[in-house]
């Protein structure tokens, strides 16, 4: 489970002090498929950044599974992020010298997983993905949906607690963002994989089970459907 | 993530943009071989001037009277020369050794004189000592049964005008002070590469002397060989010898070659120290090169380090995988650099380049008209490990720009 206690992100922009998030407190379940939404400027991101440990809350706390990940050190969060959070990226952020299957390989190898496991579970989660084939093309042979899915194999390679997805869908046309959300909604019923998105997608939002609607960095909305 | 995948990503990632990559290399490659070219062209050329000298008239060792280097005078002999013939004849360390006359005097003909140094040397002992026989670019080295020959360098031969056959009177001091004046046939003219000495040296016969001055006995001069090449000299051994042959007789003195040719010994040290850094400005000047277009693609791939970070891999591996980077480029550079300059060197060494359009500033600088490129195998050694550690510190700069990229600011979002 991802609790946030009163959670708090502020920046100073010169004289100015912006506040991202303010005071957020939540609750999110295993196997929960939420979509996190609101206009620009809202927290959505800061809120994802400070959940993934990419960023440092200024007040309050983010506790997964008990443990309380806001206090950790540096080299602390990273092993943390590898062992526990998938990331998929708007502009899924492949390495583009390796293959479809490489790229999902890499965080298992940053794991330290032999060789044979590595190379079973990639081709058995770009199977999933719908992207066997594939595995052996690099990103540029590949259209943006099939990136963007090699990108959501590559995150659950390190079998992660939560994914966290920011606009997954932005970069991608209609076709290719319902393919990726039957598969993500898929591995969600089926393998009970929570995931959270920050969107602004209707068609994610339609999808998700859960809708946070943040405005001025605070929680204004929380609808369970 | 092992090594081996460090290494793997590393070579792919330097082939995303081959051009970039590609200059750097060829630059790498044009300043490897560019520069080692030239520290062959100042070795060579100091081993010419070396050779010149050493295997031309000085000889490894030299063993005077004490008091002729300070007035060479006819009565200073060298004192025991038996002692020191006994010795040397047995010593195997010893290669060749050589007995001179050496007279301060006046070289004359109808076109004028010149001060000159005469050596009176034994045509056979003398051929393994120096090369000065290997020098003769007109006439014959004492081939005539006459004794009052002489060889004559190039420059003064010009300066008098002197052809083969032609008379010269040598004039000189006897022991007595009274002037003697000998006349010499020419039957050869030397060129010994250096212009000075051609200028300033004349070989005879030494019976020629003895034939005149019958009172006059002894040797002013011992040129030693114990070593045939010049790269072979080791100041162990020269120091060895210097110091038994010390023991026969404290009058006289010995010498090695770099005490002689004290200006010669001098460019002789400082030459490594001085191609190690004219290389190392060369290398440095490269870095620059390697450093920028590193930090490019750190620049470029902002993003993509970014999303590693994100995903969990750490600071040393980010560091490692650019450092990788930088390495390979240099790596890849470096065999073609050093196999070029190697072949290209090897070929000159042999084949020489010829200089003869600027002969006569050579000569007075002490080197010959054909350029012979020399560079031992440790400079290429040496110098490949030079370039292999700055790339290493050139590398630091572009991995720690890496380190410096915020993951959250790199993938924009999450």
């Amino acid at each position: 489970m991802i609790v946030t206690e009163k959670l708090s992100r502020i920046y100073k922009q010169g004289d100015f002090i912006i506040k991202a998030v303010d005071n957020i407190s939540l609750k999110i379940q295993k196997a929960e498929f939420t979509a996190v939404v609101g206009p620009s400027g809202s927290g959505k991101t800061t809120l994802l950044n400070c959940i993934g440990g990419l960023d440092t809350p200024s007040l309050g706390k983010v506790i997964i599974d008990d443990e309380n990940i806001s206090n950790f050190k540096r080299d602390q969060i990273i092993k943390y992020r590898l062992n526990n959070i998938g990331f998929v990226f708007q502009s899924y952020n492949l390495i583009p010298v390796l293959s479809a299957k490489e790229n999902v390989e890499m965080i298992m190898l940053l794991q330290g997983y032999n060789k044979k496991f590595r190379s079973e579970r990639s081709e058995d989660l770009l199977n999933q993905v719908g992207l066997y084939e594939m595995k052996n093309r690099r990103p540029s042979q590949l259209s943006g949906g099939q990136q963007q899915r090699v990108a959501v194999a590559r995150a659950l390679a390190s079998k992660p607690k939560f994914i966290l997805a920011d606009e997954p869908t932005a970069n991608l046309d209609s076709i290719s963002t319902n393919k990726l959300l039957d598969i993500m909604y898929k591995l969600n019923q089926d393998e009970k994989i929570t995931f959270i998105f920050s969107t602004h997608d209707q068609r994610v939002i339609d999808r998700a089970k859960r809708v946070i609607s943040l405005e001025d960095g605070k929680i204004f909305n929380d609808q369970k459907i | 993530m092992n090594f081996l995948t460090l290494l793997k990503l590393g070579w792919r990632n330097i082939w995303r943009s081959k051009l970039r990559s590609l200059v750097v290399i060829f630059s790498i490659i044009i300043g490897v071989w560019g520069g080692l070219l030239i520290l062959g062209i100042m070795y060579g050329l100091n081993n010419q001037r070396m050779d010149i000298a050493i295997n031309g008239y000085i000889g490894n060792v030299q063993i005077h009277n004490e008091n002729f280097l300070d007035d060479y005078a006819i009565k200073h002999v060298i004192n025991n020369i038996d002692k020191y013939e006994n010795f040397l004849s047995k010593d195997s360390r010893v290669k060749a050794y050589s007995k001179r006359i050496v007279l301060s005097g006046m070289l004359s003909n109808s076109n004028g004189s010149s001060g000159i140094q005469v050596l009176g040397v034994n045509p056979s002992s003398e051929k393994n000592v120096t090369k000065i026989y290997s020098k003769l670019i007109e006439g014959e080295y004492f081939k005539s049964k006459k004794n009052n020959t002489i060889l004559v360098g190039k420059k003064i031969a010009d300066k008098l005008n002197l052809k083969l056959k032609s008379k010269v009177v040598v004039t000189f001091q006897d022991e007595k002070n009274n002037l003697v004046s000998l006349l010499f046939r020419v039957e050869g003219i030397f060129r010994s590469g250096n212009s000075m000495f051609d200028e300033s040296n004349v070989y005879v016969k030494n019976q020629s002397i003895r034939d005149n001055l019958v009172n006059f006995i002894g040797f002013h001069e011992m040129p030693i060989v114990i070593y045939e090449n010049i790269e072979d000299s080791s100041l162990d051994l020269t120091d060895a010898l210097k110091k038994d042959l010390k023991k026969i007789d404290n009058t006289n003195i010995i010498q090695s070659w770099d005490d002689i040719a004290v200006e010669l010994a001098y460019a002789n040290r400082m030459i490594s120290a001085f191609l190690y850094f004219f290389m190392l400005i060369v290398i440095s000047g490269l870095s620059f090169g390697i450093i920028n277009t590193m930090l490019m693609a750190v620049l470029e791939r902002k993003r993509e380090l970014g999303m590693l970070m994100c995903i969990g891999m750490t600071r040393l591996k980010i560091f490692l995988m650019i450092s990788i980077e930088t390495l390979f480029l240099a790596l890849i550079a470096l065999p073609f650099g050093l196999i070029f300059s190697y072949f290209m060197i090897n070929y000159f060494s042999v084949n020489g380049i010829d200089l003869s359009i600027v002969a006569a500033g050579l000569e007075n600088f002490g080197i010959g008209t054909m350029l012979y490129l020399k560079l031992p195998l440790n400079y290429y050694y040496e110098i490949g490990l030079m370039i292999i550690v700055i790339t290493i510190i050139s590398s630091v700069f572009p991995s720690i720009r890496a380190l410096k990229i915020n993951p959250i600011e790199a993938s924009k979002n999450i």
